[in-house]
């Protein structure tokens, strides 16, 4: 099948590049390193260590994820190999696809390797832990992944690899960066607009705190360490909710990249 | 069943029409030659039939099955050399042909291929960012070749390749052809064309200004040959009155003379020599230069058949 040769070609160019071996080693820093740095200097509990690490690897992996990610199909497009891949029988689909699948690969792979080296530091420091560090590497696994998707998706959409780099890091310091900010910004344009009182808090004003992929995986570490309930009354306390926010930020991006380079003249 | 079916295809960006109501049949088993000046719509129509761009009026269809609807199913029967394509600079020469097979779904040996095109061992083994446009282009044919395609497309696929090159190009393209592929492939050198092409189409500005075989166009044309007589002395009379022979001129010791067909020539030589005795006897055809001019240039001579009667759009 197409999508399945063109993701592992990805892969195999991915693995000769050095690509894979500097994400894995930022990946484990960014995780594994963090931790043990933060163990060994304090005498915080397991579960805040945790923490601490956790609120940086979404800061930081999201950043080496849009990066993997948003040469995908642009960086095919400009060397022109999208063209020999394109006069071949794979479909613009299967290449968008397999390169998704190559990279989200990529990622996971290294996101794993982190999550391991992590699991080990924290049971050789602090001797114990183990119990968290499944949420930990699944959520930031599927944040990851949503990452991986809005670089794929931005990437299929933006016709030069300099606009996909620039829209890159856009998303990255939106949602990111300076969320608070929109956050704020939209509290106080609904508070002006008399939508809401000051200092109410309604549940879409929720959803907006939530709404990034980093945002999401946070609630999802934090309702699932808390023993919270996989479908609680309150929405944004529950596990599912910030699950499938994650999925649909895979989902759409990917989608309106595939609706912008299926008409796309590849030229 | 027609290799190559174009039907009213017209391809605007903008304001420009790259490509504009070109119909065009390629008879399947055939070598067809697509000559054109850059810029003249021949990588647009190219890119329509390999689906990299969407017309914006008319249709392609190629073995019968149309270009976007069908591409899968048709790009697994076709061998294309893009322009402008790329090579993985981190895969060897040997990895791409394998890709190739497998998304073709085809049982060639790489090496077999690789072999034909003329890539040696120890090159097909180097990352293809290593290649000079020459080795580039020898992967890329090796990589159409794959799965004994039964339509080639080769979009100037001579770029950059040296004369030697171009001739094991060639080579193939015949091989390829008596194996029972349709062979379809863009050009603006003109000898290229000229020395394997069954029928040439020209295209200028976007549409087809003549179809043909290099023959046809060639006396349609009506470019004649240039016979050029060194004598021992020249005649008191120029010998012109003889028909088809025209542009009859007498200098330094040579007669010329522009003759229309190939009686001319022996007319021409004949009535020379009842005057005086010939010493060399050269003959120029009209060059495909000439020709190629002529059809894609405004100001073509006035004297000359008009190009568009000579047109024998197939439909």
């Amino acid at each position: 099948m197409s999508v399945r040769t063109v993701a592992r070609k990805d892969l195999a160019d991915a693995g000769r590049s050095k690509s894979l071996w500097a994400v894995t080693l930022l990946v484990l820093f960014t995780t594994a390193g963090i931790t043990a740095l933060v163990g060994m200097a304090s005498d915080q509990p397991t579960g805040e260590v945790f923490q601490l690490a956790f609120q940086l690897a979404v800061l930081t992996l999201p950043i080496v994820a849009l990066v993997i990610a948003k040469g995908a199909i642009t960086g095919e497009r400009e060397s022109g190999s999208l063209r020999m891949l394109l006069s071949l029988p794979p479909s613009r689909y299967d290449v968008l696809l397999g390169k998704f699948l190559g990279r989200t690969a990529l990622m996971l792979v290294a996101t794993l390797v982190g999550g391991v080296a992590t699991g080990l530091v924290v049971v050789t420091t602090l001797g114990g832990g183990l119990d968290l560090l499944v949420p930990f590497v699944a959520s930031l696994g599927l944040m990851t992944v949503a990452f991986v998707a809005v670089g794929v998706g931005i990437s299929a959409a933006s016709a030069s690899d300099g606009r996909a780099t620039a829209f890159a890091v856009g998303a990255y310091m939106t949602f990111v960066a300076l969320w608070n900010l929109v956050q704020a910004g939209v509290q106080g344009a609904a508070v002006e607009l008399g939508l809401i009182e000051a200092g109410s808090q309604p549940a879409w004003l929720e959803f907006v705190a939530m709404f990034p992929p980093n945002r999401a995986a946070v609630a999802v570490y934090q309702s699932t360490v808390a023993g919270g309930q996989v479908f609680a009354a309150d929405p944004f306390a529950s596990v599912w909710f910030p699950v499938a926010l994650l999925l649909a930020w895979i989902v759409v991006p990917v989608g309106f990249g595939y609706l912008r380079l299926r008409d796309a003249d590849i030229a | 069943m027609a290799a190559i079916e174009i039907r009213d295809l017209t391809k605007q960006f903008g304001d420009v029409n790259a490509v504009d109501g070109l119909d065009l049949t390629v008879e399947s088993g055939e070598v067809f030659g697509f000559l054109g000046p850059n810029g003249a719509g021949k990588s647009t129509t190219i890119n329509v039939l390999l689906d990299f761009v969407a017309p914006t009026t008319g249709s392609a269809s190629m073995l019968g099955l149309n270009v976007a609807d069908d591409r899968e199913e048709l790009h697994r029967r076709i061998g294309v050399v893009p322009e402008n394509y790329g090579l993985y600079d981190r895969l060897s020469g040997r990895r791409h042909v394998e890709l190739a097979v497998d998304l073709k779904d085809a049982s060639d040996d790489p090496d077999a291929l690789l072999d034909r095109v003329g890539l040696s061992p120890a090159d097909r083994d180097r990352p293809a960012g290593e290649y000079s446009t020459g080795m580039s282009q020898r992967l890329a044919l090796a990589v159409a070749l794959v799965g004994s395609p039964e339509l080639l497309i080769l979009d100037e696929p001579t770029g950059g390749l040296d004369p030697n090159g171009a001739r094991e190009l060639r080579e193939i393209i015949v091989a390829e052809n008596e194996r029972g592929a349709t062979v379809f492939f863009s050009s603006h050198i003109l000898e290229q064309v000229e020395a394997v092409a069954d029928r040439v189409g020209i295209l200028q500005d976007g549409r087809l200004v003549a179809v043909d075989s290099i023959e046809h166009l060639r006396r349609d044309l009506d470019g004649g040959a240039r016979v050029s007589l060194h004598v021992d002395r020249e005649p008191d009379r120029a010998p012109s009155d003889l028909p088809n022979v025209r542009d009859v001129a007498v200098a330094d010791g040579v007669v010329e003379g522009t003759c229309l067909e190939p009686g001319a020539k022996l007319a021409f030589i004949d009535r020379v020599r009842e005057a005086a005795t010939v010493t060399d006897v050269r003959i120029e055809e009209s060059s495909l230069e000439d020709m190629f001019a002529s059809y894609t240039s405004e100001g073509a001579d006035a004297n000359r058949a008009e190009p568009a009667s000579s047109v024998e759009v197939q439909s």
